[in-house]
């Protein structure tokens, strides 16, 4: 129990102590919004009072997760063994992968909802947003075996399915198991967004929308703690599990051996396109095959060639542009000026770190605790408190990006030896030098990696808020096309966001490779 | 060329073509090690006698020449179990068990390691970690590591048993006790040895030829044979006549 006691006087508990104490003084006098945000008292009265209703929905989103994550999770490590048996197949599917990753899961829910019935469009969305997660995990993995143990089995005329077998195989698991830990938040948030857009009676993202007009704030804070309370628990099950088999994984001593170089470069240029334009095209083919094998007549599903029919050639195509261009504009600038601001605020107060160590032992905790949040269920609160203007979208935007942001940067920080920061103050360097030579550069590779990461999010925090509060830009289009059955628009509004999260993504990946080539640093995955 | 159950390279060539220049690993690089001679390969680093060894067990491809292990090819040799090897680290799978570890070997070659339950236990014995059956290796000392890795290259009663600086990562004291043990455990095994060090006096201790190499490009310059008696007692490191011996060794790996 000296845990336990360590923990109750901890500065952590003192500091969650204090915010819940101004959290119920502040809910109480009603003193944000004209009492948008409750106290947690109230909020807990309010979710007793609801106790009858939760039950249905809580089991209709834990049931969509639970399959979408297995399904979800099983693919995706049977993905990411294959890709390692077989790089090229890895190389050939890298836009189909991108493009898991980078779609804002807000507008491909009204397209499953169109060609997919039943469970079966929350179980997608769930398996979607574990995929790239767990694929990639699995894949790093994989790549990092011990090559002295696998030596052990060649020398016994072991072939590479025995390697991977016995030593790459059980090698990967923590790897995977942080995945996991990360993935089973996603497929929680997947299960809530296809309920949004997909009608049905249950399920918390559902409740969500229903309760969304009552103007009960309680309500909607306890079923945004309720979802919160349900990705956090799925998160730690895995943290658990992996801290647990973490300690008999571990290599016990370091590999010297030199990794083998790749020799990727040495292929024919004319192959090298060949998988370049596969990779790209692969995506519109699965579309396309998709769309063939689930059956739904064309009116309704829309191909690839269907959205350039839509967009360019039909009678009415004008009029789509002129309404995407009109939603594009209004999107898109906010999205970039939120992302600026996450960043940046992350950047300075990661890289200030140092000189507040007591802070940022306290904050990250609550950075942590932001990642499980889903966001669907955060976007109807921050209405609450903001209203419905131009602001509720930037502070989403800022909030989405800042605190992944802030948890890779400090991390990143942290792996400079401290050696490494200790030299300039041995030769009584200011903390501003120290800032300039070795914490900036330090921070700038995860600052890049950052910003990869957190373009789908902002994209999709910003199309959640223009679908429920701001009614403006893609995810009011979105929204309203599916009142008006306008099909086409539905499916070219999807298609769009995800070109445009996947251009972003490369253009980002451009700059840093060329910057951090410069610099003579690696990218960070 | 020899078919009998040692090792045996004729005129190996092996060179590393990188980009820029070429490293001539292996020049004509020839030997042989009669059944149940214990045979030691010494030289300077980038001497080519890991790279001898990794091409005898069939890890690498060799450019022109011919090796025969116990009468095969390497591949051949190695999938059919008659080697045994031991590389510089334990290089053992940390989630298994040291019993689990020293079955390795018999998984690989597709053996049910149930039925070799008695040789796993007795060889856990031999090597002196009785009551270790069950510790993962993070529990275990680097020294108990090695002598793991060593029960796990007796385990399939190897023919042919390699070992590629067994005990490089241990201190001088530990090493010598382990080259004892090393001794004891190869004469009960009957095995024909290669093994790859750096140190003089191991090779003196345990081998029954001491084949000195030189790098640039990677060769065989003297093999000389050692004429003590088996079994050699640690008392030998201290006679004159094993420090003569190393004296010798050392002129000719510094080449005077």
């Amino acid at each position: 129990m000296a845990n336990r006691a360590g923990f109750l006087r901890s500065a952590t508990f003192r500091n969650l102590a204090i915010l819940i104490v101004v959290w119920e003084i502040v809910g109480r006098m009603n003193w944000i919004a004209g009492g948008a945000l409750p106290g947690l008292g109230e909020i807990l009265i309010r979710l007793w009072a609801d106790r009858g209703d939760y039950p249905g929905h809580i089991w209709a989103t834990v049931h969509a997760s639970v399959l979408g994550f297995v399904i979800g999770n099983f693919v995706a490590v049977s993905a990411g063994i294959l890709f390692v048996l077989f790089p090229t197949l890895l190389r050939l599917t890298r836009g189909f992968n991108i493009a898991v990753f980078a779609l804002p899961p807000i507008a491909i829910a009204p397209i499953l909802v169109l060609t997919l019935s039943g469970m079966a469009p929350r179980i997608t969305l769930a398996a979607l947003g574990v995929y790239f997660v767990t694929m990639s995990a699995t894949v790093v993995g994989l790549s990092q075996f011990d090559s002295r143990a696998a030596d052990v089995v060649r020398a016994y005329g072991g072939k590479d399915w025995m390697v991977m077998k016995l030593v790459r195989l059980r090698g990967a698991v923590p790897d995977i198991l942080s995945g996991l830990r990360i993935a089973a938040p996603n497929a929680v948030l997947g299960a809530i967004l296809a309920e949004f857009g997909g009608g049905g009676r249950w399920g918390l993202g559902t409740y969500l929308l229903g309760s969304l007009g009552r103007g009960d704030p309680a309500r909607l804070w306890g079923i945004g703690l309720v979802a919160t309370l349900i990705a956090g628990l799925s998160y730690l099950v895995f943290a658990i599990i992996s801290a647990r088999t973490l300690g008999s994984s571990r290599s016990v001593t370091l590999n010297t051996a030199l990794p083998d170089a790749d020799d990727g470069a040495a292929r024919p240029l004319a192959l090298r396109l060949a998988v370049i334009a596969g990779a790209a095209l692969l995506p519109f083919f699965l579309w396309w095959a998709f769309i063939k094998a689930t059956g739904v007549p064309d009116l309704i599903a829309k191909t690839p060639l269907g959205v350039l029919d839509y967009l360019f050639l039909s009678d009415t195509s004008h009029v789509a542009r002129a309404k995407l261009f009109a939603a594009l504009a209004q999107t898109l600038p906010i999205t970039a000026v939120g992302m600026v601001a996450g960043l940046g605020f992350a950047f300075l107060l990661a890289i200030s770190a140092r000189m507040f160590p007591g802070f940022i032992k306290t904050f990250m905790p609550i950075a942590l605790v932001t990642q499980t949040m889903p966001l669907v269920a955060l976007t109807p609160l921050l209405v609450l408190i903001l209203g419905r203007g131009t602001s509720v979208t930037l502070w989403i935007t800022i909030s989405v990006t800042f605190f992944p942001a802030f948890v890779l940067l400090v991390q990143g920080i942290q792996r400079v030896p401290q050696s490494v920061l200790d030299l300039p103050r041995a030769y009584g360097a200011s903390a501003w030098t120290e800032l300039r030579m070795v914490s900036i550069p330090a921070a700038l590779p995860y600052l890049f990696a950052a910003t990869r990461l957190t373009v789908p999010r902002a994209l999709l925090g910003v199309m959640i808020a223009e679908w429920l509060a701001t009614g403006t830009g893609l995810g009011n289009l979105l929204n309203q096309s599916r009142g008006y059955l306008d099909y086409g628009m539905i499916w070219t509004v999807a298609a769009v966001s995800v070109c445009l999260s996947v251009a972003f993504y490369y253009a980002i990946l451009f700059i840093e490779r060329r910057t951090l080539t410069r610099l003579g640093m690696q990218t960070v995955e | 060329m020899h078919h009998d159950q040692g090792i045996h390279l004729r005129s190996v060539c092996k060179t590393y073509r990188g980009r820029g220049a070429d490293v001539e690993a292996l020049r004509d690089m020839s030997l042989d090690c009669a059944p149940g001679s214990f045979t030691a390969l010494i030289g300077p680093s980038g001497c080519g006698k890991s790279t001898a060894m990794r091409i005898a067990l069939g890890l690498e491809d060799y450019d022109t020449g011919e090796v025969r292990i116990a009468g095969h090819p390497p591949a051949a040799a190695t999938a059919a179990g008659v080697t045994g090897v031991a590389f510089q680290d334990a290089a053992l799978l940390p989630w298994r068990t040291v019993a689990r570890n020293v079955a390795l070997p018999l998984e690989v070659l597709g053996r049910d390691p149930a039925k070799h339950s008695h040789e796993i236990a007795k060889l856990i014995e031999l090597v002196g970690l009785k009551g270790y059956e069950n510790a993962l290796p993070g529990q275990l000392s680097g020294g108990m590591r090695q002598r793991v890795s060593i029960a796990r290259s007796l385990i399939t009663e190897p023919e042919v048993l390699f070992m590629d600086e067994p005990f490089g990562a241990l201190d001088q004291i530990r090493r010598r006790q382990m080259n004892v043990e090393l001794q004891r455990i190869w004469m009960e095994s009957g095995s024909t040895a290669l093994l790859v060090t750096h140190g003089i006096d191991e090779a003196a201790f345990l081998a029954d030829y001491v084949v000195v190499m030189h790098a640039n490009p990677g060769r065989v310059v003297e093999i000389i044979e050692v004429p003590f008696e088996r079994p050699r007692r640690s008392a030998l490191y201290s006679a004159p006549e094993f420090h003569a011996l190393c004296d010798r060794i050392a002129k000719v790996l510094h080449g005077e």
